[in-house]
């Protein structure tokens, strides 16, 4: 504890809470072109992206100079927004729909990269699969529904193992030992097994695929909050909050909650990340989205059975897509944890 | 590097050389499902009953086409409606060196019921039994409650065992159809460790283990043609990847089911070639005859629009079977047209039936004259992990339909989930196969159309719960009919009038590819068995 700074306590609605305002709009925004409008809506998109980089900006405001500390850093942050914006403009990018089955031929199946159709109106660059869904689509679209089912996922889960680390920490206890307990034997199970279970029960579908997510994740939100919050609810800053009186209420989320949310931060960049690879495992087994609505996973999968047949375009481009989602997000991941970690400041 | 490579190879053919008589006797198959036991009588799945036809024979055998010909019985006729004579082969003898009679098959079909554990009996083969005559030993009398034409068909599914062998006096057996009395069977496992292996077959059983393989050697004895080889070994290898891998580097001679995708690399390969051949199974859609609303069907206000022969037609040649055939199965299909190949019993002859026109204008027009002219949301139910590529075929309808104004979705689940659900009826369509086991056309009509009726075993897999009285009396008469010619005309009518109703829509019929080096030779099988007794070394 020596020679920490010690944390500023947090003034109410104050520039702290911007990060929760914007991750939550986020979230909501996602929510609702998800299940809403399914994407159509031009300005939601422009906002969710202005959001994004508006989260961005203000995590590392004033810290900028330590995030940009090389190239990688660079490299990083750029192929992650450029990932981004190829997702949330998918439909306007991408060739062909390929989720509107009227737009794929399977006379056009498993053609090679720089194939065109048999009129000549379209080139698949990236070559077709089986049922004639032009690869590069199939990726631009698979990278929209990988990214929002993981943010989607993340967040609530997030949301669940706040509510749940806090109270439990407040509480104490029994309370706390039954929580804490229910999140030990939560974690005890590898979280891709729990998830292949609850897909076998649920059945497919983006949704379901959403919810067993949100199910194996919250634990590990609840875990890190709990014990943030117990570290930070013993300092003076906390002390002299009750010594004014303050209600309880008051004090968790004007006080408290604020300040464990660093640590979270960098958890769910990376969560993020374990999140995507975990729906396109799902995905790859066959239990995750439905297949004529394929993901990056269930694109890998319809192309797999071809590999050592030499058609390789089907499985490869995205497998590359999503290799490039995941180290992006993660080293962007580790970035902030370096610059929002104060215990690692040097 | 090169020269050691070089030397090590140089080592080898020296070392192979002077055994290469001996492994041209040999043949290595590698298996894509394995036996689950070398009783005969344990289990009624296709790779037991594969490998039983080695070991144990039964009356009356099967060829490539799933015709009858005389294996143990030299020659059957009905002596009136209830009664059949069987006539016995002289002159054969088990590996014990018992001689076979009349009653070694009664004792073999006492034993059936009452297999100790069996995941599946093969009473469904000889539950027409009411009694047996044996007026000498190689004179067999089976009597039927009712005239029953499949039972010559129904006799080819089941091995014989030695009841002398067993310590059984054949004379003294007192058959009833609910046991016969406190016979002493082997056990199952006494079959598995070869104790009990006692057959009339091709090969003898050397052993048998679970997950490692079976191997087999020539029955000296054997009363027919003696087989090509004097040992085979059949290899488990259930995973796609090494079996054919196997085949490649020279482990194994011959491989069951190659994986689609994989077959043109096979017949590139030198020394290496693709057999194939069609086989009994029909892959089809069938749809909700009888539901109102009909489970996720949308844009029609609680109607079910497939009760409608012209909505039912529209979608038929609305499907492509051709492009399906030849993008998705990669030409290793046949586009079907009724539930059974042609030339096969009970089915048209070739070009007689052929598949349904496809025609998506007509299929637009017909739709807007049922009154659906903008369509109707449908949801198509598969498995994803039984039939041959079931859920991208699956797919590649609904693509089909998506054109003539059908939006479809798919739901795919693995077989075991698509099952239960398919039969509490939750599918308005679904696709799913039928493999005729008894080769004719009564196996698909009695299943698939012919109005649900537990007490007759009447359309048991009719989960579209269609009813037509037309086809369902076809087909009882056609059950009943032992002339047969008179059957198969029935039959066809029956086909014909369920295909005129568009009762049920087939799509393709598998065919199943064997691969192997092109040292050995196989007749493709329409049952999908593979045989080693009729694997030939080739040239």
């Amino acid at each position: 504890m020596t020679g920490m700074p010690a944390p500023e306590p947090s003034r109410g609605w104050s520039a702290d809470s911007l990060p929760w305002l914007l991750a939550g709009l986020m979230g909501v925004s996602t929510l609702a072109l998800v299940a809403g409008p399914g994407w159509s809506s031009l300005p939601a998109r422009v906002l969710l992206l202005l959001g994004f980089i508006a989260l961005a900006a203000h995590l590392l405001r004033g810290k900028g100079r330590q995030f940009f500390n090389g190239p990688v850093a660079y490299l990083a942050a750029g192929s992650l927004l450029l990932l981004v914006v190829l997702a949330l403009f998918a439909s306007e990018i991408a060739p062909q729909n390929p989720y509107d089955l009227r737009q794929l031929d399977i006379m056009d199946g498993r053609l090679p990269p720089g194939s065109t159709t048999f009129d000549g109106a379209m080139t698949y660059r990236l070559g077709t699969d089986e049922q004639g869904r032009d690869i590069l689509s199939g990726i631009l679209y698979g990278l929209r529904v990988s990214l929002s089912v993981a943010i989607v996922a993340t967040l609530v889960a997030m949301a669940i193992g706040i509510v749940v680390g806090i109270y439990a920490a407040w509480a104490g206890g029994r309370t706390e030992a039954i929580l804490m307990r229910l999140v030990d034997l939560q974690l005890s199970f590898p979280s891709i097994l729990v998830a292949l279970m609850l897909m076998a029960a649920f059945g497919r579908g983006l949704d379901k695929v959403v919810i067993a997510l949100i199910i194996v994740q919250w634990a590990y939100y609840a875990r890190t909050v709990r014990g943030t919050a117990l570290s930070e609810a013993r300092k003076e800053y906390i002390d002299a909050a009750r010594g004014l009186g303050l209600p309880v209420r008051r004090i968790i989320f004007r006080h408290l909650l604020p300040n464990c949310i660093p640590p979270l931060l960098v958890i769910s960049t990376v969560q993020i990340a374990n999140t995507i690879v975990l729906e396109s495992s799902l995905s790859f087994l066959g239990v995750g989205v439905p297949i004529t609505r394929p993901s990056l996973g269930l694109l890998i999968a319809n192309g797999y059975d071809y590999m050592l047949s030499g058609q390789y375009w089907m499985s490869m481009y995205p497998g590359v897509a999503l290799l490039a989602i995941v180290a992006s997000i993660n080293l962007v991941g580790d970035r902030l944890r370096d610059t929002l970690n104060p215990r690692l400041r040097r | 590097m090169t020269l050691r490579y070089l030397r090590l190879t140089a080592f080898a053919v020296a070392a192979a050389l002077p055994a290469l008589p001996a492994v041209a006797q040999e043949l290595r198959i590698g298996l894509a499902s394995e036996p689950s036991s070398a009783d005969p009588h344990f289990h009624n799945l296709g790779p037991n009953n594969q490998l039983r036809r080695n070991v144990f024979e039964s009356l009356v055998g099967t060829d490539e086409q799933q015709k009858l010909f005389p294996q143990l019985a030299v020659s059957w006729r009905p002596l009136d409606d209830t009664r059949w004579e069987f006539k016995l082969r002289e002159g054969v003898t088990f590996s014990d060196g018992s001689t076979f009679d009349a009653y070694d098959v009664i004792y073999s079909v006492c034993r059936i019921p009452g297999v100790p554990d069996s995941p599946s009996l093969f009473t469904t083969y000889t539950k027409a039994v009411t009694d047996f005559e044996v007026p000498d030993p190689m004179t067999l009398i089976v009597h039927t409650a009712s005239p029953y034409p499949l039972l010559p068909t129904e006799f080819s599914t089941w091995g014989i065992i030695s009841a002398k062998a067993n310590g059984v006096d054949g004379p003294s057996i007192a058959f009833s159809p609910d046991g016969c009395g406190d016979l002493a069977y082997p056990e199952t496992q006494a079959f598995n460790d070869g104790s009990a292996a006692i057959g009339t077959g091709p090969f003898l059983l050397e052993s048998f283990r679970r997950g490692e393989g079976v191997e087999l050697v020539r029955n000296p004895g054997y009363w027919g043609e003696a087989a090509p080889w004097e040992r085979v070994s059949m290899k488990p290898l259930t995973s796609d990847g090494p079996r054919v891998a196997a085949l490649f580097a020279g482990d194994v001679d011959f491989i069951e089911n190659p994986p689609l995708q994989d077959l043109d690399r096979i017949r590139g390969e030198a020394g290496l070639q693709v057999v194939q051949g069609i086989s009994n199974r029909v892959i089809y859609l069938h749809m909700d005859h009888k539901q109102e609303p009909s489970p996720m069907i949308t844009g029609t206000d609680g109607k079910n629009p497939l009760k409608d022969v012209r909505v039912r037609e529209a979608l038929s040649i609305a499907i492509n079977r051709d492009a399906i055939v030849d993008r998705i199965m990669g030409g290793v299909a046949v586009a079907a047209g009724e539930l059974l190949p042609a030339g096969m019993f009970g089915a048209h002859e070739d070009g007689q039936m052929p598949p349904a026109p496809y025609d998506p204008d007509r299929a637009k027009a017909l739709l807007a004259e049922a009154g659906y002219p903008d369509g109707f949301g449908i949801t198509i139910g598969t498995p994803n992990d039984r039939y041959i590529n079931d859920a991208q075929v699956a797919q590649a309808v609904a693509q089909m339909w998506a054109r003539i104004g059908i939006p479809t979705e798919i739901d795919a689940v693995t077989a075991s989930t698509f099952f239960s659900r398919r039969n509490a009826y939750e599918f308005s369509v679904y696709l799913a196969g039928w493999g005729a086991g008894t080769g004719e056309m009564s196996s698909p009509i009695k299943a698939l159309v012919a109005t649900r009726d537990s007490d007759r075993g009447y359309g048991g897999t009719n989960r579209g719960q269609y009813s037509n009285p037309e086809v369902d009396d076809l087909l009882t008469r056609a059950l009943a009919t032992v002339d047969d010619a008179a059957r198969q005309e029935l039959l066809r009518e029956a086909s014909r009038v369920a295909m005129a109703d568009w009762a049920i829509l087939p799509l393709h019929f598998e065919v199943t590819p064997w691969a192997m080096t092109d040292k050995v030779m196989y007749a493709p099988r329409v049952d999908q068995y593979t045989l080693p007794a009729s694997i030939k070394p080739a040239g």
